[in-house]
């Protein structure tokens, strides 16, 4: 028992089997594909043939109950001749004679079996002979070193590319030869791909209803409303997947950018320290100088714990990309997940060890007198190591520099700063203090100790290093050196413009803000600096002179209030005389 | 190379001609031109014919017109155009001084000469 078709063939109506069916759909189809190179002809050609084959299939039909079975079909296309007969003749009358087709010879065309987009990949693989995969993969690989021109190369090809269309176009753009036998193949594997999937479909929707049922079924119970609503899921559907698979592109993107900036910043620092090039030039990280691990180690770590999600990343937007793409296995998730633990636990290693190597803060304290003449302007000078440095600017950035003294390798910072305060006593004092960090307090005193600071008096001018020197390793050790000058009452203060940057928050009765207050003179009072020369412009924000004019004391000698305005002024003064108003 | 591959060609070169001249007698539908080229043995299969009347139409020298049949579907009549005589006398020309030529060749006679020899 067979089921059977009605078909309309050239405007004729037969009854027909299904697998004859099937076969003449197969030999039409066949027809038409081997008939690629004279696109406008072809619909016409094909329905003279369908004419044609109505027509000898009729002759052959003896009543109108009589049904088309297979050997009429295969019958009628001995009498037609086989699909390569028609392209044959094709071939025959091309202005070129097409030669035999051999593997070198391919084109390239998009494949639209297999794309994702517009299957410009899967034809370059094609045309290459690679898998697709790799060249979707070399695509988005490439888009970092290009900066992402290749991505506006896509668009192009995706318009100047032809879509493999026809089997033989499949076949060109594969390197196979174009002959019957290769079409014929090609045919076939297109047809099962389309029954599994209408297989796959209809399992879906139960096993036991056959597939053409079901379609009967679903043609029969779709009313207007639920195609609508059929046709919008569909686009859903749709819009989803292209979401879905530009989210693909996106994750991929960063991940493979990511990665590769990783691999170029381990490369180039393990690269520099190897070479003993980047002291200077880049600023890394702190601790890595100090800890016990050597510093390659700890670029892979952190290598490791940044790069390891950004592979993670990085497949799982390939399989979002491509269904091609396997899972990774427990085993390697597993390790990966691994090897990322010990990662963290290396740098948590090094940073507690880095914490504890700083742990305690040790400082050294030199005292000396300054014999200054009280009535001359006392003069503070920076001054730079030149013969060591060749930074010209002092102190243009706070930080350090690695400086041969002699065959010494030594460092030099420029962590130096002073204030000036009063003191109650008749003699100029300089304090210097110099601290470091160390595991230890007792290490941390010997190598503040160790830091070789320096500063000179001559003729009232007092000369400041603008930096101070120490073993190389040093670095990152919270070197800092801390002057304070404590000058009497009534001195009078010069601060040389060398100064500029190296004052550290010293109090003036203008409130004239550090950066100001070079190139200017002060007066010591019974509190603090006072500007002899400076312009409003320098006095800071929150001065208000008229606020001087102002005064409340309440002492020991009993309670003073004082009014002044300009020449004017009037005092109450509340003491053990009793009160009295001038 | 094979022997039906250069046959296939010998006939299809001629195909062109032979249908131009078959149109020249009267206006026919497909089939009958099938019909007079396979008593002549000048083609094997019928699909062979289809893309060459679409071919010989587009290029100007065929036109056709519908015609209802008792026995089937409506036949497609093809007949010659202005241009298509033309072509057609042009290759008749040819085709004499082909015969003449390709019988010249094949059936030359070994020359004096060469018998000597």
């Amino acid at each position: 028992m067979n089921k059977t078709i009605n078909i309309n063939l050239g405007s004729i109506f037969f009854h027909i089997d299904e697998s004859a069916y099937q076969k003449l759909k197969q030999y039409l189809e066949a027809i038409r594909r081997s008939l690629s190179d004279d696109p406008q002809g072809k619909d016409e050609i094909i329905s003279d043939i369908e004419a044609r084959i109505a027509e000898l299939l009729s002759e052959r039909v003896k009543n109108e109950r009589q049904v088309i079975n297979e050997t009429d079909i295969v019958e009628v296309t001995k009498i037609m001749g086989q699909p390569e007969d028609y392209a044959g003749d094709e071939e025959f009358f091309e202005e070129q004679p097409k030669t035999q087709k051999s593997r070198s010879n391919k084109k390239l065309f998009r494949d639209g079996d297999d794309k994702f987009l517009g299957g410009v990949s899967s034809g370059m693989a094609h045309y290459l002979g690679i898998d697709t995969f790799w060249m979707r993969v070399i695509w988005i690989a490439l888009t970092p070193f290009t900066s992402g021109m290749n991505l506006l190369l896509y668009p192009f090809l995706w318009i100047l590319l032809p879509e493999a269309q026809t089997t033989a176009e499949k076949l060109q753009m594969k390197g196979e030869a174009v002959n019957i036998s290769n079409i014929e193949k090609k045919i076939r594997e297109e047809l099962t791909d389309i029954s599994a999937q209408v297989k796959e479909g209809a399992s879906d929707f139960s096993e036991k209803v056959k597939n053409t049922d079901y379609k009967k079924y679903e043609k029969k119970a779709k009313s207007g409303l639920q195609d609508i609503l059929e046709t919008l899921g569909k686009i859903f559907k749709i819009l989803f997947k292209i979401l879905g698979k530009f989210m693909g592109v996106l994750i991929i993107f960063i991940a493979a950018s990511t990665l590769l900036c990783l691999i170029i910043a381990l490369f180039s620092w393990v690269s520099f320290e190897v070479i003993g090039f980047g002291g200077n030039l880049v600023n890394f990280p702190i601790f890595i100088y100090d800890s016990i691990i050597p510093f390659w180690l700890l670029g892979i770590l952190f290598f490791i714990i940044a790069g390891i999600p950004f592979i993670v990343l990085f497949i799982l937007g390939l399989r979002i990309l491509s269904s091609n793409v396997k899972s990774i296995g427990m085993t390697t998730k597993l390790s990966f997940l691994g090897i990322w633990i010990v990662a963290i636990l290396g740098i948590s290693f090094s940073g507690i060890e880095f914490a504890a190597q700083r742990a305690h803060t040790g400082a050294a304290i030199f005292k000396q007198d300054l014999v200054v003449a009280p009535s001359e302007t006392f003069t503070i000078k920076m001054i730079e190591n030149e013969e060591l440095s060749n930074k010209t600017r002092l102190r243009y950035n706070e930080g350090y520099e690695t400086v041969f003294d002699g065959d010494q390798m030594k460092l030099l910072s420029n962590r130096v700063q002073f204030d000036i305060k009063h003191t109650d006593g008749n003699v100029a004092r300089i304090k210097i203090r110099k601290s470091a960090e160390a595991k230890s307090r007792l290490k941390a005193n010997t190598l503040a100790e160790s830091i070789d600071y320096d500063f000179d008096l001559t003729e009232n001018n007092l000369l400041l290093n603008g930096y101070f020197l120490t073993v190389n390793n040093n670095k990152y050790r919270e070197l800092y050196i801390d002057i304070t000058v404590y000058l009497p009452e009534g001195t009078t203060l010069y601060l040389d413009k060398s100064t500029y940057s190296f004052l550290d928050d010293v109090r003036n009765v203008q409130k004239v803000h550090d950066r100001d207050m070079p190139t200017h003179l002060y007066k010591m009072t019974d509190e603090n600096l006072y500007c002899l020369d400076c312009d409003e412009d320098d006095f800071g924000y929150n001065y208000d002179p008229n606020n001087d004019n102002f005064k409340l004391q309440i002492d020991e000698n009993g309670i003073l209030v004082k009014l002044s305005n300009n020449a004017d002024s009037t005092a109450i003064k509340i003491n053990k005389s009793g009160i009295t108003i001038d | 190379m094979k022997i039906e591959n250069t046959k296939a060609q010998m006939r299809k070169g001629v195909l062109e001609y032979c249908i131009l001249s078959i149109l020249q007698h009267g206006d026919a539908y497909t089939s009958e031109i099938l019909s007079q080229l396979k008593d002549a043995e000048l083609i094997v299969v019928e699909g062979t014919i289809y893309p060459l009347l679409t071919r010989l139409k587009n290029a100007g020298l065929l036109s056709y017109r519908w015609e209802e049949s008792t026995s089937g579907p409506p036949r497609k009549y093809y007949a010659l155009t202005e241009n298509g005589i033309l072509f057609l006398s042009e290759l008749n020309n040819t085709w004499s001084s082909l015969v003449n030529s390709v019988q010249a060749v094949t059936s030359k006679k070994p020359t004096n000469d060469e018998q000597d020899n």
